[in-house]
């Protein structure tokens, strides 16, 4: 299924919103997981605005697909996706990480709209996906589909690996994985760190269907998520290992771990946002709140 | 109901299982999941009733843990069971941050606790579950003190929201209370009523503290028995409402002294009416494999023992000091 030139344009703009306002919620939290964000943004672009049926004006709506963030560290992202979306008034995301806000560290289903699940320690998100799985099936809630967000890193985890066992055993034709595959871990390359290659071949291993793709070419993504939705052989799970560039848009942030958990000074943020406009091609426009006084924290005793 | 035709002599996991298929009649949304285990917990009895509302999902707790946050989340009431070592120390974070974090109504029932379960040893005799749960925001802890009490406590956390961790003794417990035993989340019961010290406890301990006040009895010292079958919430009106009376009190878990309801009991005393306490449980080391009887002899957790507790509290009491 091709996309049209406008909804291309429209998904590139989307996606660039959501960098835009990923950066400057965690310049202005002073706190949060940037690259892990920005890689998966065309990802989350095509999901929301694309190939999910959601509606932002009735969150719980019987009907709806399902979204879990398995890398809840990856927060900031789906809060700009959200906002942008509909879901919350997007000055909101100012309040990310804020005593008493609606958009904690790592997500928490009870305090954000739209949010399906809670999360943060990695591992467990396919495993809730996969009970959502089995429930709708249940419920025979045929149309509604789980797509669960999975980082790369996170496959270290054993967990991931019994929920990945079990949405074969059952037959989760309605789940689809996505791999945000950016190559990064919190302190360094996943092959020093971990190595996970052939991961192709080891979820093929637990009974799944594998769809590689290039997870920043966003046509490719959109085609890659048409296959997943509708074409789901013998009744398998469905991954798709997205093949992205972590801090995807910044470019002293690409491929480079020390941008894992980097919150940028704001007049760093200005920069990054000014490029990342021209990348983009769109009107230059630097950090929105780069005037402000940046806070201290004040707990040792004072400024 | 049908759940008065169930047999006097039963084992507590029996018990389990049938009230899960009585309960499983009445409430649609009720699924089970097992992780190989159904066989020792009573599950199997849910499973050949609603095969199709029984989820397999192997020997692999973390995951077992998430489908439930999973299946919670699509609107069923599951009770995830595994035996309660392997929910409380192999799948505690997904219980913590899948579950309890958001407050999900999954329903999580621990079997084979403390001392009485095989003689697997220290692996799978789960004493630490009592602390761990407890510690845990949201979620509500109980032990019940017998079946009656096991299908109350079942029956309440069905009709309330959030999770619920409780325990399912493998043993036989004698009676304490009758079928129309009612239970309410944050209340103890008064089962024996004394004035020189009282034994506060939980679960099957509780039947070991009546024996041991029947002990004292001979001596003419009379001991009051309170059930704090609800762990967490627990029941500060009335832990110190008996010990303003008593003035000296004993503990009983089958767990761990640690954090458990005996951590929990004194807490409160410690907080609001300091009074002399000793407590039964075990005693910060693991438990080996042997029979029953010797397991409570070895852990001091005999009535023996708690009468012998009780003693000592009395004379910290009329000494005025702890030891």
């Amino acid at each position: 299924m091709q996309l049209t030139e406008e909804k291309l344009h429209y998904l590139e703009d989307t996606a660039y919103q959501i960098r835009r306002l990923s950066v400057e919620m965690i310049t202005y939290a002073r706190w949060g997981h940037i690259g892990g964000s920005l890689s998966m943004a065309d990802l989350l672009a095509v999901l929301y605005f694309h190939t999910m049926q959601v509606d932002p004006a009735r969150p719980r709506w019987e009907g709806r697909d399902r979204f879990i963030l398995s890398k809840a560290h990856g927060s900031p992202g789906l809060y700009a996706t959200l906002a942008v979306r509909g879901y919350f008034p997007i000055d909101e995301v100012y309040t990310y990480c804020e005593l008493g806000g609606r958009l904690e560290g790592h997500t928490d289903m009870t305090r954000t709209p739209g949010l399906e699940s809670s999360g943060g320690p990695l591992g467990m998100g396919l495993s809730v996906a996969v009970g959502m799985a089995i429930g709708l099936r249940l419920k025979e809630t045929p149309r509604a589909r789980v797509f669960c967000m999975l980082g790369d890193g996170e496959s270290n985890e054993g967990n991931m690996w019994e929920a990945a066992m079990s949405a074969a055993h059952y037959h989760l034709d309605n789940l689809i994985a996505i791999v945000d595959y950016n190559k990064v871990m919190a302190k360094g390359f996943t092959w020093n760190l971990m190595s996970i290659e052939p991961y192709a071949d080891k979820w093929r291993a637990f009974g799944w269907e594998v769809i590689e793709v290039d997870g920043h070419d966003i046509p490719a993504v959109a085609d890659a998520f048409h296959r997943a939705h509708w074409v789901s052989p013998h009744g398998a799970p469905v991954v798709v290992i997205a093949h992205t560039v972590k801090g995807r848009g910044i470019e002293m942030a690409e491929f480079n771990y020390k941008w894992h958990t980097q919150a940028p000074d704001p007049a760093i943020a200005d920069k990054i946002l000014r490029e990342l406009a021209q990348a983009y091609g769109r009107p230059e426009e630097g950090y929105s709140r780069v005037n402000e006084p940046v806070g201290k924290e004040t707990f040792y005793g004072g400024e | 109901m049908a759940e008065n035709n169930h047999p006097k002599e039963m084992e507590m996991r029996e018990a389990f299982g049938r009230t899960l298929v009585d309960m499983g009649r009445e409430e649609a949304r009720i699924v089970v999941l097992d992780a190989d285990l159904n066989t020792s917990s009573k599950t199997v009895l849910f499973k050949k009733a609603f095969p199709d509302r029984f989820f397999q999902i192997g020997i692999a707790e973390q995951n077992l843990f998430g489908v439930a946050a999973g299946m919670a989340l699509e609107g069923y009431i599951p009770f995830p069971s595994t035996f309660a070592a392997f929910a409380a120390r192999r799948a505690l974070d997904q219980i913590a941050i899948t579950i309890c974090y958001p407050g999900l109504k999954v329903l999580i029932p621990g079997s084979y606790v403390g001392l009485p379960t095989s003689r697997a040893g220290a692996s799978h005799n789960c004493i630490e579950d009592l602390a761990i749960m407890r510690s845990l925001p949201n979620m509500r802890v109980a032990d019940p003190g017998d079946n009656a009490d096991l299908r109350a406590i079942m029956r309440t956390a069905l009709e309330g929201e959030g999770p619920v961790y409780f325990r399912v003794t493998r043993l036989t417990l004698p009676d304490l209370f009758g079928p129309d035993h009612h239970f309410e989340w944050g209340k103890g019961v008064i089962v024996h009523p004394g004035k020189d010290v009282t034994f506060f406890g939980t679960g099957m301990m509780t039947s070991l503290c009546m024996q041991a006040a029947d002990q004292l009895a001979n001596e003419g010292i009379e001991a009051e028995v309170v059930h704090l079958a609800s762990i967490k919430p627990i029941d500060c009106d009335l832990i110190l409402d008996s010990v303003s009376r008593t003035g000296c009190a004993v503990t009983a878990e089958n767990a761990s002294i640690l954090g458990g309801m005996g951590s929990a009991v004194t807490e409160v005393i410690a907080e609001n009416y300091p009074v002399p306490v000793r407590r039964i449980g075990v005693r910060d080391r693991w438990v080996d494999s042997g029979g029953i009887d010797e397991l409570f002899t070895l852990h001091h957790m005999q009535p023996t023992d708690i009468a012998e507790a009780a003693r000592e509290s009395i004379r910290s009491k009329i000494s005025g000091r702890v030891r």
